[in-house]
């Protein structure tokens, strides 16, 4: 199926090789000079848990309107070794370009098929500039490109001179020169492709969901960040330790999850704004100490950004596999947020929420990212802070007796930060009463306690009845009102979902798309209303259960019958989506 | 204003057994804090699960009864969110050598200031007795009826070699070197141990008051120098005597001073948020 045959202004390019060949690298180096164009990008790597044998792709859909998904089959791909041709060659568009580097390529690619056209670019010699090394033919390459898909060359002399300037001139030149080398290949060799790439002059940035994440909380008042490196969270780690100094906020790797939750409880009781991330395993860690801020009232953030699994899984690939886990982490029952972010952007002002939404109910608020969103590249217009910080209740000074968890009506007590003269009280994880004094041993099952703990624990549990009044978003539903049928999902789909509704209207079908971003408690009644004006509706979901379809079953009885499910490890397209969904239509 | 014993009491009483060593170490800490200038507000308790750990429901300051080995994470996240309270984190040897030994290795090696006093009893007394990591070989408990086949942990050791920059050891019963101890630790810029011998009357037969009476020696009593590593090592592997005191202290800076610029005014007092100056600078790294 073509979907970009009619208007080609867009472009699928797919840069293949060996882990450790400087494909990320070069793809973002693409990726700035596209984006500073004005033009959209979408880009996903695919890559292994091995630093370096593993084979790695990079997939970047690049247009003048938003592009919604790194798309399926590519138009140009760039091959640079061995394994390269075996797996991508069966991928191509009809008609797609196909550039090789024909030092480690040596067979005759044009028996795999003929619909193609073949470029070898022997990379090493081509370089041939003095000084030059082997990873500048990345540079080449990228040069090579901007001049297949005509864009513009000035920016990205540009781009190399703001990536080395550091270095020095001499290589500044060095890359300038080996760049423009790629062009000239290019123009002696290829030919431009017939393309309307035209960008709207609009500066945007090319970045990743876990870069947003980041910047969200520095830019929502985080002063303190703990975690434990793990696939594919670890890029919040990262960024947020680069900032530490000039945004004087604490970056702490500590010695396992158990101490990253524990951490951000010690540091969030002391009134600071704080998270963490982790993917499912370390979260599974985390899970007591989710309970203990529950019990506590303690206001933290956990990013949970899922990987395919169980156990440990498939740590580079994705799924959206989590959200029961996310749902039951910890025993008993306690008042907890659980938000999905769609796509980059909202990563940004979803971090902000949380925070809000933590201090506001002293609730842990737990966000769900995935693979895709924290690690795929694309473009987005600056963002803006668009929530102001809210804090919620803090008192600042005592005025009699302090009690920490006082009784109120909506079960958000006042907190008062230690160190305050005359308001001492100790936070327990055991059962309390509201200044704070154990009520679980020597009076534990007499009247009065069982008393207490009806009155403590409503109080808690009254929090999550105003968050559903109050906060929690209804799913969008976007797309014509006389659907034949709903497409549902949640979480990082977005753009995939809404794509595939494109392609559905191409073809003369009418459907619209329901989208849920805030889990957990859902506004079930708006919901439900919602849910029943459709006339049916098919869960999309990256798991093999329908876990959201089950949540939403569970809290309005509202039973989504038809799903499509992929577990893969890959991402959803609109492409897949769509012939799932054709597919999933042709059983009656 | 200067604070006094009793400001530190508080209206709940203890529940432990009446004998537990426990109480000796609550005794202790309260007179350790007012004699060291503390005020009630200053100071923040933070403990795991245990008998040992119910002690900040009892004394009158800000405290965190926290999960069964999590209480140094807490209190090492409290510490550095809020660097100007005196942190103490206190629990058993349960909760500070088994469950939560890990967090124990690395906050000995970070080095934040904060005190950890582990009441020591070589017992799970919350429990209702089983064996616990510094329970003695062969030692009959109701987990191992039979004797306790493992060999005991030696929290010294540990310490010493885990870069931890004051390790020391008193028996609760001895409230005076207790004092003394407690104070110097809460001085001590960095993470301090103090091992506590704190007999379970109740359901360790064995390591009893009267045992540590009768064997415990006082090693800066006898001449120890505690700053030299080596000699540490030996007093704290000594067969002929239980030792205790000051084993080791060293003047290596604490994690703070690597986070001198951010740390300059607490962190939960820093001002919020970003100028848009400042996001436009985010935002242009990407760009
Ligand atoms: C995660 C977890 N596991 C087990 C327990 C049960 N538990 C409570 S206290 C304790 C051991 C207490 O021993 P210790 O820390 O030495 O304290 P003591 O009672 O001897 O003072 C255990 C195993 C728990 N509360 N949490
Ligand atoms: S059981 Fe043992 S440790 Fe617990 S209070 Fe009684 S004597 Fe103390
Ligand atoms: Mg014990």
């Amino acid at each position: 199926m073509m979907v970009h045959s009619k208007q080609r202004n867009s472009v699928i390019v797919r840069i293949a090789g060996a882990a450790g060949d400087g494909i990320a690298s070069a793809g973002e180096f693409f990726g700035k000079i596209c984006a500073r164009q004005g033009l959209h990008i979408m880009a996903y790597n695919a890559y292994q848990s091995a630093i370096r044998g593993g084979h790695v792709w990079l997939q970047l859909h690049v247009g003048s309107e938003k592009t919604l998904t790194h798309g399926e089959k590519p138009d140009v791909a760039i091959l640079l070794n061995r394994t390269s041709p075996a797996v991508h060659i069966p991928d191509m568009k009809s008609g797609g370009v196909v550039f090789y580097n024909s030092s480690l390529i040596t067979e005759d690619l044009s028996k795999m098929r003929d619909d193609l056209t073949y470029h070898h670019f022997p990379f090493l010699e081509t370089v041939n500039v003095p000084g030059a090394t082997a990873v500048m033919a990345n540079t080449m390459l990228v040069g090579c490109l901007i001049e297949v898909l005509g864009i513009n060359h000035e920016l990205g002399l540009d781009v190399i001179r703001e990536r080395y300037s550091k270095k020095g001139v001499e290589i500044v030149d060095l890359n300038s020169k080996v760049f423009e080398r790629g062009m000239e290949w290019a123009q002696q060799n290829a030919k431009r492709f017939d393309l309307a790439l035209k960008g709207d002059g609009k500066k945007r940035m090319f970045l990743t969901g876990n870069h947003a994440f980041g910047m969200g909380f520095l830019a929502h008042g985080l002063k303190f960040y703990a975690a434990y490196p793990m696939s594919p969270s670890t890029g919040i780690l990262h960024y947020l330790a680069t900032k530490a100094k000039s945004h004087k906020i604490v970056v702490k790797q500590t010695e396992d999850e158990l101490a990253a939750v524990n951490f951000i409880i010690g540091a969030a009781h002391a009134g600071v704004r704080t998270a963490t991330a982790t993917s499912g395993g370390g979260f599974a860690l985390m899970t007591e100490g989710i309970g203990l801020a529950g019990m506590l009232e303690e206001p933290i953030v956990v990013v949970n950004v899922q990987r395919g699994g169980p156990s440990t899984g498939i740590p580079t690939k994705q799924e959206q596999g989590d959200l029961n886990q996310m749902l039951g982490a910890s025993q008993g029952e306690f008042s907890r947020i659980v938000l999905a972010p769609t796509d980059t952007e909202d990563a940004f002002h979803t971090a902000g929420r949380a925070l809000n939404l933590a201090e506001k109910y002293q609730v842990p608020v737990l966000i769900l990212s995935d693979l895709f969103l924290s690690e795929h590249f694309q473009t987005c217009v600056p963002f803006q802070v668009k929530q102001p910080i809210e804090r919620g209740k803090i008192q600042n000074s005592v005025n009699g007796q302090y009690k920490r968890f006082l009784i109120t009506d909506d079960g958000i007590s006042p907190r008062l930060l230690p160190g305050t003269p005359g308001g001492m009280y100790c936070s327990p994880s055991d059962e309390h009463d509201e200044e704070g004094i154990v009520t679980s041993d020597v009076l534990a099952g007499l009247p009065e306690a069982r008393e207490l703990r009806i009155k403590l624990q409503s109080k808690r549990m009254r929090k999550l009845e105003a968050i559903r009044r109050e906060e929690m978003r209804p799913p969008t539903l976007t797309g014509p009102q006389d659907a034949e049928f709903t497409l549902m999902g949640w979480g990082s789909t977005y753009d995939a979902i809404e794509e595939a509704c494109q392609i559905f209207a191409q073809f003369g079908t009418k459907v619209n798309h329901l989208h849920f971003t805030d889990l957990f408690p859902l506004p079930t009644e708006k919901v439900l209303e919602i849910l029943n004006s459709c006339k049916e509706v098919i869960g999309v979901e990256g798991n093999y259960t329908g876990q959201m379809a089950k949540l939403i079953r569970m809290e309005t009885g509202f039973h989504i019958k038809r799903s499509v499910n992929r577990f893969d490890g890959e991402p959803f397209t609109g492409e897949d989506i769509y012939n799932r969904v054709k597919k999933e239509l042709a059983y009656v | 204003m200067s604070s006094e014993v009793k400001d530190f009491n508080h209206k709940v009483a203890p529940d432990w057994c009446p004998g537990c060593g426990d109480f000796g170490l609550l005794a202790g800490l309260k007179k350790a804090l007012p004699s060291v200038s503390l005020e009630t507000h200053d100071v923040m308790v933070v403990s795991g699960i245990g008998c040992s750990s119910n002690l900040p429901g009892f004394i009158n300051t800000y405290g965190l009864h926290t999960l069964h080995g999590r209480s140094l994470p807490i209190a090492q996240g409290f510490k550095l969110a809020n660097h100007k309270m005196t942190v103490v984190a206190v629990g058993g040897d349960g909760d500070g050598y088994g469950i939560g030994v890990g967090h124990l290795v690395h906050a000995m090696r970070r080095n934040i200031d904060m005190t950890y006093l582990v009441m020591n009893n070589s017992i799970y007394g919350l429990t209702t007795g089983q064996t616990s990591p510094t329970s003695g070989f062969q030692m009959k408990t109701k987990s191992t009826p039979f004797g306790n086949p493992e060999l005991p942990l030696n929290p010294l050791t540990l310490a010493l070699g885990s870069g931890c920059g004051f390790v020391a050891r008193v028996y609760t019963g001895h409230v005076t070197q207790l004092i003394d101890i407690v104070q110097k630790a809460i001085k001590h810029p960095g993470f301090a141990l103090i091992d506590t011998f704190s007999p379970c009357v109740t359901f360790n037969k064995i390591n009893t008051h009267q045992y540590y009476k009768e064997n415990v020696k006082d090693i800066n009593k006898l001449g120890h120098n505690p700053s030299d590593l080596y000699a540490a090592f030996r007093e704290a592997t000594r067969e002929d005597c239980i030792t205790t005191g000051i084993f080791y202290q060293s003047d290596r800076p604490c994690y703070e001073a690597s986070e001198e610029e951010t740390l300059r005014e607490p962190l939960f007092a820093h001002k919020l948020g970003i100028s848009r100056e400042e996001e436009t600078a985010l935002m242009a790294e990407f760009v």
